[in-house]
């Protein structure tokens, strides 16, 4: 078919009805798209359920535990694949275009919240949408067009093959639409091949990477949910608050010193912080000390921006020089255009693998995205083969004849290929690095980083970050679901912790636990609301009329917490999953925590967290009283039996 | 990593010394543009603390005091990461713990990123 015609949608649904019963901030419906039938609905969701779920993970929980049940895997067509905006999403507030993408993974086979922005949630909201939830199984590959209440199955096999931004250009092309009058969220080569850590991108560079979320929608046949930018408006209920509270947080993060570091360079400054804490992963855990001679100065923040011929790349409504895209300027791959690696890039696509070189891990970083897979998993599973190589436990023969050496990120990036379409041992890896390992056996299993659960650690090494790992071995969303306390000192915390101290680290990640949820279902980037909860809370109240206070915040954040453990527990990720891999808990032989060792803390750590949730050591569950604080009551015939 | 090295203080050979430096971000507290490192030699006197030490330094430059503690002879604040010879406050040393000749102490930027 010729790709500058449009075809004749296949489905076209969706009147929306109009509704003045709705507090600010929110278009009021839901589209529902069920793939096996080909059919698209709008739904509409009450005043007290958006208060109750707000959106983004709040309402993708909830959606989850009502719609999908434990029978129902990552791969059941019964499974929901939820794609949430929230109430902040499309207003004027910095850093509003994003979405929180929450289903059942593949990675863990459990709950998954992991988010991207960009500019889908404000087109999704100006189109009528709070959300997409999507359920089914296409019998063919289809894609979903959004365009002001009108949503469209069309046929997308002339897109199947394509990666995320080559799917990005041919839609915008076929529909006639470029630049931000458009966005596109579609998987790759690896989601259409079912990779179990395929991903979610659009807008060429912000991606959904966890828990395999794109293997979900390959699995669905749905290739690409592209949202032409609606003309709805939206209504904030205080404009003048809504505005007042927005240039609050956009001053505070000009200013806090700490914010300031992100409003400048994004996350650029990680490498080098990382690398001082000893939190830096290098080389499969292997060490934690650069390569001798290794010019550290060429990974500040200035220094990285500047090496590339680069331009910003902001999202919707958003004053940060956070995203940039850039050129790649030296080697094979000059003149290539590709987006500045987030931290997590930088350390995937290079440092875990060996690679010190900025403008190879560029290109490498750009790959994986489009390819589109999760870069800290592809990281782990690189600097796996690469390290089970040196050591003979995976010969050239099995990689087919290729060799893979710590730092060469072109033989990397044909590993990719090989993981993409699953060529020889390339079908292995597909199945990310747990997987992998249990399938090699031997030695090789215990050099591979995961969490007993099946997740992947963020690109840190958490063995001297003891916080994060207690947080991704007990998460609930196949990743970090609490991350590093901001402004600790708002809810009565120490502004700083020894990071290695068992009780401090369990007390701060019991107690702020909830926070990230809360930030996840407003529609709103998280590096945008390093602020105090109190004025993120203000521009809440503004755009929906509520009074919304940061005491309310942290209940819904541990209410959705708890919901979504239920919803764990329900899938058999149960307390006794809830630990690192021999490697990822292993002792750094080097560096700012060498000799230092989790693993006689850990039971104890986790005695500490459960008690200050309220949760039940032994079965992992929200105790009934737990619940009933969170008005959670109806859980508890289903998780207590009574 | 290049240096800005400022020797500071009364440089006595019977007074013992501990290096202090401020990495790339922080740099800019202490009249630096934001990169690369500035190290103090501080002189000490007996009995100084890592503390006492911060202090000292964070007296010469307001930016940097007012990034570095909650309040000044209080608690850290959640800007600066202070590591004593690369290991981070509160595994090997409190702001309690006595200095020694030689010891080093690390001003790093707090990094809540991705």
């Amino acid at each position: 078919m010729d790709q500058s015609t449009v075809e004749e949608p296949t489905v076209r649904v969706v009147e929306r009805p109009v509704r003045q019963d709705l507090p600010g901030g929110y278009a009021g419906s839901l589209l529902r798209v069920d793939l096996t039938s080909g059919r698209t609905w709008a739904e509409s969701w009450s005043p007290e359920d958006m208060r109750l779920y707000l959106g983004g993970t709040g309402l993708g929980a909830r959606i989850l535990w009502e719609e999908v049940p434990a029978e129902a895997g990552w791969d059941h067509p019964e499974n929901r694949l939820v794609l949430a905006t929230g109430p902040l999403a499309g207003l004027p507030v910095w850093g509003t275009g994003g979405l929180s993408v929450v289903t059942r993974g593949a990675m863990t086979n459990g709950a998954t919240s992991t988010q991207a922005n960009g500019f889908f949630g404000a087109c999704l909201k100006y189109s009528g949408f709070d959300a997409i939830v999507i359920q089914g199984e296409s019998s063919r590959w289809v894609y979903l067009s959004v365009h002001d209440g009108v949503a469209e199955l069309r046929d997308a096999a002339s897109l199947v093959g394509k990666d995320t931004w080559e799917t990005q250009d041919a839609l915008q092309a076929q529909h006639g639409l470029s630049g931000h009058q458009m966005s596109v969220y579609s998987i790759g080569p690896a989601g259409e091949n079912l990779v179990r850590f395929a991903a979610i991108a659009g807008d060429y560079g912000h991606v959904a990477s966890k828990n395999g979320c794109g293997a979900v929608m390959g699995k669905k046949r749905l290739k690409a949910v592209a949202i032409a930018r609606g003309s709805g408006a939206l209504r904030a209920a205080d404009p003048r608050g809504l505005f007042q509270a927005a240039d609050e947080i956009a001053y505070d993060l000009k200013t806090n010193p700490t914010a300031r570091s992100l409003y400048e360079y994004g996350t650029l400054w990680g490498v080098l912080a990382l690398h001082g804490q000893g939190a830096l992963p290098i080389k499969n855990y292997t060490t934690n000390l650069p390569p001798e001679g290794t010019d550290m100065t060429v990974w500040e923040a200035p220094s990285l921006r500047d090496g590339f011929d680069h331009r910003g790349h902001q999202c919707n409504a958003c004053g940060m020089h956070h995203c940039h895209m850039q050129v790649i300027p030296t080697g094979p791959h000059r003149g290539e255009m590709v987006d500045e690696p987030e931290y997590e890039g930088w350390a995937g696509a290079g440092w875990a693998i060996g690679c010190t070189d900025p403008v190879a891990v560029s290109w490498l970083n750009t790959q994986v995205d489009r390819a589109c897979v999760d870069v800290n998993e592809f990281g782990w599973l690189v600097g796996w083969v690469m390290e089970c190589q040196e050591k003979g436990y995976l010969t050239k023969d099995q990689l087919g004849g290729l060799e893979v050496r710590w730092g060469d990120t072109e033989a990397a990036a044909r590993l990719l290929q090989m993981i993409n379409h699953r060529q020889g041992f390339g079908n292995v890896l597909a199945e990310g690095v747990k997987r992998a390992a249990e399938t090699l056996g031997g030695p090789a299993a215990a050099c591979a980083i995961y969490t007993l659960k099946g997740a992947s650690p963020r690109g840190h090494d958490h063995r001297a970050r003891w916080e994060e790992m207690l947080d991704t071995a007990t998460s609930s969303t196949g990743t970090l679901e609490t991350g590093p306390p901001i402004h600790p000192t708002e809810f009565g915390l120490p502004a700083r912790i020894n990071p290695l101290d068992p009780d401090a680290v369990a007390n701060n990640m019991g107690r702020f636990l909830g926070r990230r949820h809360f930030e996840d279902s407003l529609g709103v980037c998280i590096f945008t609301t390093r602020t105090l909860l109190e004025n993120v809370c203000r521009a809440l109240s503004a755009a929906t009329g509520w009074e919304y206070t940061k005491e309310e915040a942290m209940r819904f954040g541990r209410r959705t917490a708890a919901l979504l453990r239920a919803f764990d527990l329900r899938c058999g990720l149960g307390p006794e999953l809830e630990r690192p891999s021999l490697r990822y808990g292993s002792i750094p032989v080097d560096g700012p925590a060498k000799g230092q060792s989790v693993e006689p803390h850990w039971e104890h750590m986790l005695d500490v967290w459960y008690e200050i949730l309220g949760y039940d050591r032994r079965t992992g569950r929200p105790r009934p009283e737990t619940l009933r604080a969170l008005s959670l009551e109806h859980l508890i015939p289903a998780l207590w039996g009574k | 990593m290049a240096e800005v090295r400022s020797e500071i203080g009364n440089l006595k050979s019977d007074t013992a010394h501990v290096t202090v430096e401020a990495i790339a971000w922080v740099t800019q507290f202490v009249g630096g543009d934001g990169t690369r490192r500035k190290v103090f030699k501080e002189p000490t006197t007996p009995g100084a603390t890592v503390g006492s030490v911060l202090l000292q330094v964070s007296d010469r430059f307001l930016k940097l005091r007012d990034v570095l503690w909650e309040r000044p002879g209080g608690n850290l604040g959640e800007h600066i990461e202070v590591l004593v010879n690369d290991t981070v406050l509160g595994v090997t040393h409190t702001l309690e713990s006595r200095v020694r000749e030689g010891d080093r102490i690390t001003l790093l930027g707090q990094y809540t990123g991705g």
